[in-house]
Order: C-alpha cells, then structure tokens, then sequence
C-alpha cells in the first residue's frame, strides 16, 4: 500500500494538501452590478405599475416594461459571460450562488411575465421581492453580513408592505428592492473596488 | 497508492482544484508554486488520465487556459489521501 513512498514523505504531502486548502477557501463573489441592474428594474416595474394603476400615468407607458426587462436580460447575459471568461477561478460555491440567482429571478420573472392574472398588481411586485430576498439570504448564508442585512430589509419592506395602507404597499416593496437589492450590489461594488 | 498523484505537483494541482469549478493556468501555477514547463507536463498528465478536463479559449483576445477536476479525480484524491493517512496512523 505504502509503495514509493516513506511516513515522512507521506506527512509531508499530506501538509501540502492543507495547506492548499487552507490557502484555497473560495469566497463568494456575488457580482455587485447584477444586483443594482435588477434591483432598479424590480423598483421600476413596481413603482410605473401603481402609477398606472392610480391613473397618475397614462397606460401606454405599460410599454416601457417589456423593454427594460429585455434590456436587462440582455446585459445579465453578457456581463456574465464576460465576467465567466476572466475570472482565474470559480469556486464550486460561486456556481452554487448563480445558479440559485438565475433560478429564482428567472421563475420570478416567468411567474410575473406569463402568470399575472394569478399573480396581479402588488402580488406579482411581492414574488419579486421573495427572490431577492432568497438570494440575498444564500449569499448571507454564507458568511457576508451585508447580504444578511440586505435580505432582513427585503424581508422587511415585505411585511411592512402587508401591513400598511394600501396606498403605500407598492412604494415599500419599491423602496426594500432600492435599499436592500441595488443597494447590496452597490456596497459589493464599493467593497471591490 | 495511485501512481499518478505520487508526485508532490500533481497532488498539489488536484488538491488546488477540488473547491473550484474552473481555474486558469497561472492561478494554477501560482498556487503550487510550479514553473510553466513543469506545471504543464504534470496537467498533461493529469489530462491524459482523465483526471481533469482542459479548457482553451480567449480572454480580452490573450489565450486562457483552464483546468476543471473531473469525479474521476476527485475519487482518485480522495482514496490517495485516505491511504496516506493510514500509512501515517500505521507508522505512529
């Protein structure tokens, strides 16, 4: 079993392994930009549907919807790939994380895309809210305390937005995809740079 | 013993890659603190035993090459390591 090589060789690999190890713990990187692309869109889609809703906004501009979310699946793509070809290394956690995100923000966006008469007006802004919050809080599970603050908020806004009048529930769910979406990728950006 | 991971490089290289998905030549080599040459010829191997997979493309129009842990492997390290553990718990 022991052929070509001694105990002391054998220690001697096995110090190299954990150290390797030790040295290689992968650390998650969420990609701060994705956050605040979505982050806006979510608020936008969110905020432009109660104002439509409230005729404080002709219909037409309903139109504009479709068109951001192309736009920003467009750059998600891109940008991903982009960023999948110039990272020396992606942990097998990093791939974990996207494919959680993709996932989640694309069931969510099938679900207010293709199901919006089960899902109609505030209840459609809330799945949104649910998937981010989901991505934050497995990003947060893994050690990043911004990400946990960031999905309390999301969590938060969410309650709050059940809870308060009527009037306002739109504008709440808004401001947790702001503050605790786009708001985590710009701090992720900061962090970086 | 497996043969192949006998060597100190190409045990370091499998141990460098096995909390990663994909990693670049020079993270690599960086890591195992191997020259270019050397490094090279224990991933050839490693490649040819189909214990990791090789991926050639482009990065900002520079060659990047990167290297991926196939189960193959990571079994091979795995039963490598328990087997060195026993041969250090039976020397004790």
């Amino acid at each position: 079993m022991d052929r070509g090589l001694s105990a002391s060789q054998a220690r001697d690999h096995i110090e190299m392994v954990d150290r390797i190890l030790a040295e290689s713990q992968p650390r998650l990187c969420s990609g701060g930009e994705f956050f605040v692309v979505w982050g806006f869109i979510s608020a936008y889609v969110t905020v432009l549907s109660e104002l439509v809703v409230r005729a404080a906004l002709p219909k037409p501009v309903l139109w504009t919807i479709p068109v951001v979310l192309v736009a920003g699946a467009v750059f998600s793509i891109v940008r991903g790939a982009q960023t999948r070809r110039r990272i020396a290394r992606t942990s097998l956690v990093q791939r974990e994380f996207f494919n959680v995100l993709w996932l989640t923000l694309g069931l969510a966006l099938v679900v207010d895309v293709a199901a919006f008469r089960i899902f109609p007006g505030l209840a459609s802004a809330a799945i949104w809210s649910v998937a981010e919050a989901i991505v934050l809080l497995f990003i947060g599970m893994h050690g990043n305390r911004r990400a946990q603050l960031a999905g309390a908020l999301v969590v938060v806004s969410l309650v709050a937005a059940n809870f308060l009048s009527a009037n306002l529930s739109a504008y709440v769910l808004a401001a947790g995809m702001l503050a605790g979406y786009a708001g985590f990728g710009l701090s992720e950006l900061a962090a970086r740079d | 013993m497996d043969e192949l991971l006998l060597s100190k490089v190409r045990l370091g290289v499998v141990a460098a890659l096995l909390n990663y998905d994909w990693v670049a030549f020079s993270a690599l080599a960086r890591c195992v603190d191997a020259t270019a040459g050397n490094l090279g010829a224990h991933l050839l191997k490693l490649v040819d035993a189909g214990y990791v997979d090789e991926e050639k493309s482009f990065a900002n129009r520079r060659p990047l090459t990167r290297y991926r842990l196939t189960q193959r492997g990571r079994g091979a390290f795995a039963a490598h390591v328990s087997q060195l553990q026993a041969l250090l718990k039976a020397a004790r």
